[in-house]
């Protein structure tokens, strides 16, 4: 029999997306899942998400929204598109932060920076830090440091809310030295190693030009990856955060799936706290 | 173009210094001087180079500088950085080795040594002690070129200057490539990625320091004898 593994990132205090995938991944008959964070911020249902994950005991590792919760907004913010959209990010930070449990801000506490099965490596932005996106246009070079450095042969990331799978493959990298005291230089070549990066895309706020649910699932025997779409009950958590008090925008954004016309300058900027 | 001097890891040794200069004031051409850091270290005349790095003597090439792995320690440990805890620096040296350091420099100079910047980008260049990564970062003629070329690309230069290492190489990207494909739920898109003519310099530290003409791309390589073997003076202290 196959082994499957599915993997969710960026549920984003979203229930009703939730309760979606979990139910398509158990349909597939698939028990084994891993989180990769980012279960509260935007929208209106955080503590019921954090107690979902963990009555299912669903391995989770810290997304940046979770550790912004926890450490205080000490990030250095600039991944923000605009003024107006880090207002509304803060905004919805503190809404998010007194409502959510001391149990479960606990909880978010605990979750590791990363998860590893063999060569497989989870983390929610990328190796270096919760706030880095890995984009699929990101200089190809550098996206594969993520992962060798890591020593992974797989990374699987989430963050950027579009599901991608990222094949680096028949790199090599030519090099002349030279030395004080050498007068000749010397020529190495480097042969890259092939290496994947899987973006798991988001379950509570996609923006990958849809408004269903993604997720990725991974058989364990041929490496094989398949992103899925999920649809939900949109509607339901619009209306939710609206009565909530929550920035008006997010309902917008989940209703389009994408970008509210926005994009970090700076997208692959690792924040230095 | 005149010529750039690149110097590191004088460590509060001030003889080194006037070594340097007075080896500079003999090479036509020299214009620039940068110090990339590790100016401070558990030398006694520490505070005396500090004064004359930051009010030049007349005929001085003026120095500038940024700060490194020791100025970051010891400004941490002076609560200018984190939590007033200088733990690499604990780590590797222990108490005693904290302690030298804090010793070792003047609190009058924090707030200069707090003002110094990360790095700078002078034409396509980037100089820094260690890496567009990190500090501490110890890039090497044998770091992987994988590597090399992630901290050449993170600050988008064509030469990255550094000095955490304390060798003297030049390591050139010549060629090589890599094949990305990115599939996603739409679409699936192929691109091959050259390898950009990228360099890493190492400048070398105390005695050895590195001349660079950015007009001919010439790199040499240079030593100055240690009058009183001080740039040897606290070798593997804090390294």
């Amino acid at each position: 029999m196959t082994m499957s593994h599915a993997v969710i990132s960026c549920l984003h205090a979203n229930l009703a997306a939730c309760e979606a995938v979990l139910a398509d991944i158990d349909q597939q008959g698939i028990d084994t899942i891993t989180c990769l964070g980012d279960l509260v911020g935007y929208g209106p249902q955080p503590n019921e998400v954090i107690e979902l994950i963990r009555e299912r005991s669903i391995p989770t590792c810290q997304g940046c929204w979770d550790e912004d919760i926890i450490d205080g907004l000490n990030a250095c913010e600039c991944s923000y598109p605009s003024q107006l959209a880090e207002r509304r990010g803060h905004r919805a930070h503190h809404w998010a932060a007194e409502r959510i449990t001391e149990n479960n801000k606990a909880f978010l506490a605990s979750l590791p920076m990363t998860l590893r099965r063999d060569r497989l490596l989870f983390v929610h932005g990328s190796p270096n830090s919760q706030h880095e996106y890995l984009l699929p246009d990101m200089n190809a070079f550098a996206a594969l440091e993520r992962v060798e450095t890591a020593g992974a042969e797989t990374l699987f990331c989430g963050h950027t809310h579009q599901p991608y799978v990222r094949e680096l493959s028949e790199g090599s990298i030519r090099v002349s030295v030279q030395k004080n005291g050498n007068h000749s230089d010397s020529e190495q070549e480097m042969t890259l190693p092939m290496r994947r990066i899987v973006n798991a895309g988001s379950v509570g706020e996609p923006r990958h030009g849809s408004t269903k649910a993604t997720y990725v699932v991974h058989d364990d025997d041929s490496g094989a990856v398949s992103v899925r779409e999920v649809e939900y009950d949109v509607s339901k958590t619009c209306r939710a955060i609206i009565e909530a008090g929550l920035p008006e925008v997010f309902a917008w954004r989940l209703s389009h799936g994408f970008e509210y016309a926005e994009r970090a300058e700076d997208a692959s900027h690792v924040c230095e706290r | 173009m005149e010529r750039w001097a690149l110097v590191s890891g004088l460590r509060g040794d001030l003889d080194l210094y006037e070594q340097i200069q007075s080896d500079l004031q003999k090479r036509r051409g020299t214009a620039h001087l940068f110090v990339l850091g590790d100016m401070i270290g558990p030398h006694p005349k520490c505070d005396a180079l500090l004064k004359r790095l930051r009010q030049p003597k007349r005929g001085d090439l003026y120095p500038h500088c940024i700060y490194g792995w020791l100025e970051e320690q010891l400004l941490s440990l002076h609560g200018y950085r984190g939590e007033a805890k200088a733990e690499e620096c604990q780590l590797q040296s222990g108490d005693s080795g904290v302690q030298q350091l804090r010793q070792a420099v003047d609190t009058e100079h924090l707030n200069w040594l707090a003002s110094l910047q990360f790095g700078l980008i002078e034409l396509d260049c980037g100089l820094i002690h260690g890496s567009s990564a990190d500090v501490a970062d110890e890039l090497q003629e044998t770091t992987s070129p994988l590597i090399l070329l992630d901290r050449l690309t993170r600050l988008d230069v064509n030469r990255l200057f550094t000095a955490r290492s304390g060798r003297q190489f030049r390591l050139q990207l010549t060629g090589g490539q890599i094949r990305s494909k990115v599939k996603d739920h739409a679409n699936e898109q192929l691109h091959e990625q050259p390898v950009p003519k990228r360099s890493v310099i190492g400048v070398g530290s105390g005695a050895n320091y590195t001349l660079y003409d950015p007009a001919s791309d010439h790199i040499e390589f240079l030593s100055v004898a240690s009058r009183s073997g001080s740039s040897n003076k606290g070798k593997g202290f804090l390294r």
